[in-house]
């Protein structure tokens, strides 16, 4: 390993940003227009540049060296917003070039016109001195351009992201189905003034309490998300009657930890909805967490038909793994199979870091 | 006075199927109700029973789901759809061919729907297998079953299912007739249909589903009643009306 192997050669004869952005790509990044502060510093550099270099001239190439510095000048700066609208190792080596061509037809322009060899000698290095000057110019506003370009593009991506996740998850937690299914048996309830109308409402209350304010919060207690859990249960329980049976057994360690709140919820709805409700006689969902050598890992255990062989894995499970990933990276892991004695199982495993609670 | 308008009413909930049922008292007083199905492979196998003319489905519902049952009904009977949520694929239905109410049933909707479906009994049902297709299946479908566990006396016989020639219905159980004997087994028919391959074992009748496979030949007696023969056997199976346009010379 020889500090050489980091770096790009090929930028000595192809200059410029190695990546390359569609039109699309640069339209969603924005701001098409040179930024109008680095024109101004641009624009007032050679304006100094220039004056000093006609200062040191010899006077009597003054009016044709201003002329063609003029030209030059802005000839750069055309070229240069080209560049700035398209960062691309292409455009930037073809104005680079066409620059370069024209410094030339000046430069062979002046030695028409200018006898002296001295005078001849001067022009010539200024103009190949700014052909220089000009060249690294537009290497830094195209290698600029595309570095901000992909810091654009990049945050645009990761806050359409988060977007996309809150949304989803939001989809995924307040199901219409589950809502007014279970509206509809607490109106038949009420109407008919059964008394299981009662404890419904109840668990549904406390359901809808404990989920809503879920969904602001980026960690949350074991414990407090079981308590989601349970009500939902019992809603699914009061609904389908004989058809489920549950049970909820999770060490104390284990409710103290924290984790993305409503991912328990998302896993054990799934289990209700494919392992119980899907089933002709119902089935039973199990949710057990315990530590195991210094790991927290909670399952929920259904005794549904399992997963279908390619069946695909839905938004919430998606998504919950990435929230997941978001809060623990690669020291969490989510795992859907089925279990050996028929049934689908989800295993959550995550470090067991007891929090300090205030 | 003309004979009551019959009709089936499916859900895998009680209180939703109990509360449609209620507003059906209201909304459709003379309605004779057949049947009241517990989930889908129950609301098909009432169906065939009963051949109402009307059916109310559950979309959600565990064994097949509303839609299944739907297709499987091909337009003999007309059908208006229960949902909790305005699915996307229900809005299809918007356009009038098919009716949905939603859950918790509104009286008044529940009443247009009501009124729609009256208009049309005169006229054959739609046909909606197309719009059906497109509306797709939702369930997490177990693969098909492969073998099945019978029981003979006191030893448990696996039978492989591609070796079954047909199955049929024995009162509480189901018969499985194979190549080398016949077994019973406790599922009934109607449940163990919704694990079979569809393409593969034809249902010819509420009781009877044949590997398709193992039929020669399918004989039409007189009209309405057709039997089938099987390959290398004596047995002729019934196909009852419903299932006879599954033979058809080309």
């Amino acid at each position: 390993m020889t500090p050489f192997d980091n770096i790009d050669w090929s930028q000595l004869w192809y200059p410029g940003p190695t990546r390359r952005f569609t039109p699309a790509e640069i339209r969603r990044a924005g701001n098409e227009a040179p930024s109008a502060t680095l024109s101004m510093v641009l624009m007032i550099n050679a304006g100094v540049l220039g004056f000093t270099l006609l200062q040191a001239a010899p006077p009597q190439l003054s009016s044709v060296l201003s002329a063609w510095l003029l030209c030059l000048v802005t000839l750069a700066l055309s070229l240069g917003s080209i560049v700035w609208r398209r960062p691309s190792r292409r455009v930037m080596s073809a104005c680079a070039l066409g620059f370069s061509l024209v410094c030339a037809v000046c430069a062979f322009a002046v030695k028409r016109t200018v006898s002296e060899p001295v005078r001849l000698n001067w022009t010539v290095a200024l103009l190949l001195g700014s052909m220089a000057v000009v060249t690294v110019c537009f290497w830094f506003v195209a290698i600029y351009r595309a570095h901000q370009i992909e810091l654009r593009l990049r945050e645009l991506d990761e806050r359409e992201r988060a977007e996309e996740l809150g949304r989803q998850l939001a989809d995924a937690q307040i199901q219409p189905h589950f809502l007014f299914n279970s509206l509809a048996s607490l109106q038949h309830w009420v109407q008919t003034k059964d008394e299981r109308a009662g404890p419904l409402l109840a668990s549904l209350t406390g359901y809808l309490r404990a989920t809503l304010p879920l969904f602001n919060r980026r960690q949350l207690r074991v414990g407090e998300e079981l308590a989601a859990v349970q009500h939902y249960l019992e809603v699914m329980q009061a609904r389908l009657g004989a058809r489920l049976s549950w049970r909820i057994d999770v060490d104390e360690a284990v409710r103290e930890l924290t984790l993305p709140p409503a991912l328990l919820l998302t896993v054990v709805e799934n289990a209700v909805e494919h392992g119980v409700q899907a089933a002709l006689h119902g089935g039973g969902v199990e949710l057990l967490g315990r530590v195991q050598g210094g790991r927290a890992l909670i399952e929920v255990r259904d005794t549904g038909p399992g997963l279908a062989p390619g069946a695909a894995e839905g938004t919430g499970l998606s998504n919950s793994r990435e929230r997941l990933r978001q809060a623990y990276g690669d020291a969490a892991r989510l795992s859907l199979g089925n279990a050996a004695e028929g049934g689908c199982v989800a295993r959550l495993e995550f470090p067991f870091v007891p929090s300090k609670h205030e | 006075m003309s004979e009551p308008v019959t009709a089936l009413v499916a859900d895998d909930e009680e209180a939703p199927r109990e509360q449609l049922l209620l507003a059906l008292q209201t909304a459709w007083p003379e309605l004779s109700i057949l049947a009241r199905a517990v989930n889908g492979a129950d609301a098909w196998d009432a169906y065939l029973e009963h051949e109402p003319q009307v059916c109310f489905l559950d979309v959600r519902m565990p064994g097949l789901s509303g839609i299944e049952v739907a297709q499987r009904i091909a337009g003999r009977a007309h059908v208006v759809f229960v949902t909790a949520h305005g699915d996307h694929a229900l809005e299809a239905f918007n356009t009038g061919a098919v009716d949905y109410v939603l859950k918790p049933v509104d009286g008044l909707r529940l009443a247009q729907a009501v009124q729609r479906v009256r208009a049309r009994l005169n006229q054959a049902p739609p046909d909606l297998a197309r719009l059906l297709q497109q509306l797709g299946v939702q369930a997490r479908r177990p693969a098909p079953l492969e073998v099945i566990q019978a029981g003979v006396g006191r030893e448990v016989r696996l039978i492989r299912v591609e070796e079954v020639l047909y199955f049929e219905s024995d009162t509480r159980y189901t018969r499985v007739v194979h190549a080398d004997g016949d077994a019973l087994i406790r599922t009934p028919l109607k449940e163990l249909l919704t694990q079979l391959d569809a393409e593969r074992f034809w249902q010819i009748h509420r009781s009877v589903v044949v590997n398709q496979r193992c039929i020669a030949s399918a004989l039409r007696i007189d009209e309405g009643s057709m039997v089938i023969t099987l390959r290398g056997r004596d047995e002729r199976l019934p196909v009852s009306r419903h299932f006879q346009g599954l033979f058809r010379a080309q």
